[in-house]
């Protein structure tokens, strides 16, 4: 990373830059999970008592909410990452990548409702008893 | 189509795009089947082992398993190329993200490859 020059006193949040911050940050968050989630489903090695006492620690009402946190870091990384390849191969890209963002943002919200929805109904069963 | 010559940041760049593309591809697969969206619930050994015993979802969740990993620690040497500026630091760290990715792909393929439901 450049050293910011010292006339300037903070960067300006444009929607490219906290679309890149956000992106750091799930994908921060998505590694810890990925190396959670091979430790967990490494379990199935030891047959159905093993691995569903794990599961059902990583399935209490708590993990379910959270889960579809997870969900949403997924879903927004996946298609910040969509975008950035398209401005990145393109000159229209380039121009128009709010638009795309826009575009990009509205997919991942509607897959978020697809899967989170359920996701959450599941969470309040559980939670319910 | 001919490239130029560059160094190995051309293809820690172009992996983690070809990566990144195939994730959201396996991860819409893993989220409909695996974990049965849109209509959810609890996973548990009997809906994932008899999968997880064939050949077609072995090669599907390596392939999950490996581009994960790339695309993961890749990125996350990005975010330390931008935030440790000590080449000895960042080599240590380099290393370090090359072991624990090995130990996470050994982890994860003794899971998969030997399982018998």
């Amino acid at each position: 990373m450049l050293e910011k020059p010292s006339v300037i006193k903070r960067y300006r949040l444009h929607v490219g830059t906290i679309a890149w911050i956000l992106h750091r940050a799930t994908g921060l968050l998505l590694v810890l999970y990925l190396m959670l989630h091979i430790w967990v489903i490494h379990h199935v090695s030891q047959g159905p008592a093993g691995f569903n006492k794990v599961m059902k620690a990583v399935q209490s009402p708590l993990f379910l909410f959270l889960e579809i946190g997870l969900l949403g870091c997924v879903l927004y990384h996946a298609f910040n990452g969509l975008r950035i390849i398209i401005v990145e191969f393109s000159r229209e890209g380039v121009e128009a990548h709010k638009q795309i963002f826009a575009a990009m943002m509205a997919v991942a919200v509607f897959l978020f409702l697809v899967g989170g929805v359920p996701m959450f109904i599941h969470f309040l069963h559980v939670l319910a008893g | 189509m001919k490239f130029p010559r560059t160094s190995g940041g051309f293809y820690a760049w172009l992996f983690q795009r070809l990566t990144g593309i195939l994730l959201v591809i396996l991860l819409i697969i893993h989220f409909a089947i695996t974990h049965n969206l849109p209509k959810g619930g609890e996973v548990t050994y009997a809906l994932v082992a008899p999968r997880l015993a064939t050949a077609t979802w072995k090669v599907f969740d390596l392939t999950f398993l490996v581009c994960a990993l790339f695309h993961g620690l890749n990125g996350v040497w990005m975010v330390v190329q931008d935030y440790v500026h000590s080449e000895t630091a960042q080599a240590w760290i380099f290393y370090a993200l090359c072991t624990l990715g090995l130990v996470l792909l050994v982890l994860g393929a003794i899971t998969v490859i030997p399982f018998k439901a």
